[in-house]
């Protein structure tokens, strides 16, 4: 599904951000990618949403390499990814229905089926009584799962999900990570970045499967938590 | 089709939805693109009055010859031949439009009086004053360069005998055409320019507004919008703005066409004439502000082109 081919950026001669990294995701994995500020871990998943262009290797996403994708390609490969950001990118001017109804407004759709999809994406997330709110209106935390239901509405098959849950008390971050892992439970393949240690332990010790990047490079490489209903034969 | 037609239908939309976020900068710069489009409207309006009478005036050369008051019907008629083989001479005839015309002088009376509207004053006249004439109809004379052959002919006619006078007719014509010719260029001129301006104003607009919407470009980009659904928006802002111009423009035209007829109707008066400026037609109307619209929508091309390849 999602295949590195000792892929490196180098932004400058002395801004190296990721170094000959290697590594595939299985459809339907959900993967934490952890490293520390600065490790290259919001780069590598602007690379697979092609934010970001590899200056060396290969980036695959469903065998397409994205470092040949045209310019017109780009919104069709988004329209299969579901995104998230630590800063929610929210439009505060609109509502949270508004909100998540564009990704699919973009797409075409008729604006009924926007809104019938867009609730009951809010609904998943929990905050289609809110439908009506501007983002600020919203806590830090129903923000972001704002920006998860937008990330879902499309259907998308791959989430990436970069530090959703920083900035966000405990509570807030729980219900932002069982969100996405009700979405992987379904078989959709997820990958969230993170620097918060606790979650991550307590994330391997359930058997997640965690990438770590050190300066760009890959540490560590632990095994694929694949929901069981894929992993069966 | 119809994902087409909603894409569309949502841009307008997005872009009636911008412009009602800031409407008072909407109509500023409305009413700035449409003072840039009021001058070169009533230019094409003045001109497209003007036009008309220039053509329904002779611009074909013609030499007209007055005889002498001592010279005889008999005598006048006599001239015919010889007139005659003047206008054979001139050349061949491209659209046989010479022609040679007498002109009794009981005749040209009547329509002297029928022209000026001095029946009364004429009438006091004891004598018809005007003598017989010729009107000689000139073909394949059209240019300029042909105004030597027309002196030419008009040398021959004069050294006839009995004739006294001898007009060339088409001399003030010409001087006019090539006049409106200077005017229709001067008004080209300053359409470009204007239109230059217009694109300029636009241009500005449209960047402003990619500026304070930057945020909702790069989440639209992010979310798998095209350039084309990003850039819609802003093509019908500008199309908007010069179409909504170019209506305050025609309509400032129109009012001003009141008070300026007021004064053209004394000034017609003293020449018997009832010339007043007339608004445009509607297909004329129809076509200016499709040139509005058009001038509004290459400034938003231009700024979207620009802008927004900043901000990728």
């Amino acid at each position: 599904m999602i295949e590195f081919q000792a892929v490196s950026k180098q932004y400058s001669a002395h801004a190296v951000a990721l170094r000959a990294v290697s590594f595939t995701i299985a459809r339907g994995e959900l993967v934490y990618l952890a490293g520390p500020s600065g490790a290259g871990k919001s780069t590598l998943l602007k690379m697979i949403a092609a934010i970001e262009r590899p200056s060396s290797g290969a980036v695959l996403v469903n065998g397409q390499d994205i470092g040949k994708l045209g310019r017109a390609g780009v919104p069709f490969l988004r329209r299969n990814l579901g995104l998230i950001f630590q800063q929610q990118k929210l439009l505060n001017d609109r509502t949270i229905l508004a909100n998540t109804m564009l990704p699919l407004l973009v797409t075409g759709a008729a604006s009924t089926e926007a809104e019938q999809r867009a609730r009951a994406a809010l609904d998943k997330v929990g905050l289609l009584d809110r439908a009506g709110a501007l983002p600020l209106e919203l806590s830090g935390g129903e923000q972001q799962r704002v920006a998860i239901a937008r990330a879902i509405v499309n259907r998308p098959q791959i989430i990436l999900a970069d530090e959703p849950t920083a900035n966000l008390d405990r509570a807030s971050a729980d219900k932002v990570l069982d969100a996405l892992r009700a979405f992987h439970a379904v078989g959709v393949t997820c990958m969230i970045s993170t620097h918060d240690d606790l979650m991550l332990e307590r994330e391997a010790d359930a058997g997640a499967r965690v990438i770590h990047l050190d300066r760009g490079q890959l540490a560590a490489l632990a095994p694929p938590l694949i929901p069981a209903a894929q992993a069966a034969p | 089709m119809k994902r087409w037609m909603r894409q569309h239908r949502f841009a307008v939309k997005a872009a009636l939805g911008n412009l009602g976020k800031s409407p008072g900068s909407f109509l500023f710069n409305v009413v700035v693109v449409a003072i840039a489009l009021a001058l070169p409207f009533a230019g094409l309006t003045l001109l497209d009055n003007v036009r008309p009478m220039a053509q329904q005036l002779s611009v074909a050369p013609e030499i007209s010859l007055f005889v002498t008051p001592a010279t005889t019907r008999e005598q006048a008629l006599a001239l015919a031949p010889a007139l005659h083989a003047i206008l054979k001479d001139q050349g061949p005839s491209q659209s046989n439009k010479a022609a040679l015309v007498f002109v009794a002088r009981e005749q040209a009376l009547e329509t002297l009086k029928a022209k000026i509207g001095l029946a009364d004053v004429l009438g006091t006249l004891g004598e018809n004053p005007l003598p017989d004439s010729y009107v000689m109809k000139l073909d394949g004379f059209g240019s300029v360069a042909d105004a030597a052959r027309v002196d030419t002919l008009a040398a021959r006619v004069r050294a006839l005998p009995g004739v006294d006078t001898v007009q060339v007719d088409s001399a003030w014509v010409r001087r006019l055409a090539a006049l409106l010719g200077v005017l229709r260029l001067a008004l080209l001129l300053l359409a470009v320019t204007l239109g230059m301006v217009v694109i300029a104003v636009v241009f500005n607009t449209i960047r402003l507004q990619v500026l304070t919407q930057r945020d909702e470009i790069a989440v639209s980009k992010l979310i798998g919008a095209t350039d084309g659904f990003i850039h819609r928006p802003f093509y019908y802002t500008g199309a908007l703005l010069g179409l909504c111009a170019g209506i305050v423009a025609l309509g400032a035209v129109s009012l001003a066409l009141r008070p300026l007829n007021v004064a053209i109707a004394e000034l017609a008066s003293l020449y018997a004439s009832q010339f007043q400026l007339l608004p445009l037609g509607p297909v004329g109307m129809l076509a200016l502000l499709a040139i509005s619209a058009t001038l509004g929508l290459a400034g938003a091309l231009l700024s979207v082109q620009r802008h927004l390849a900043r901000l990728n």
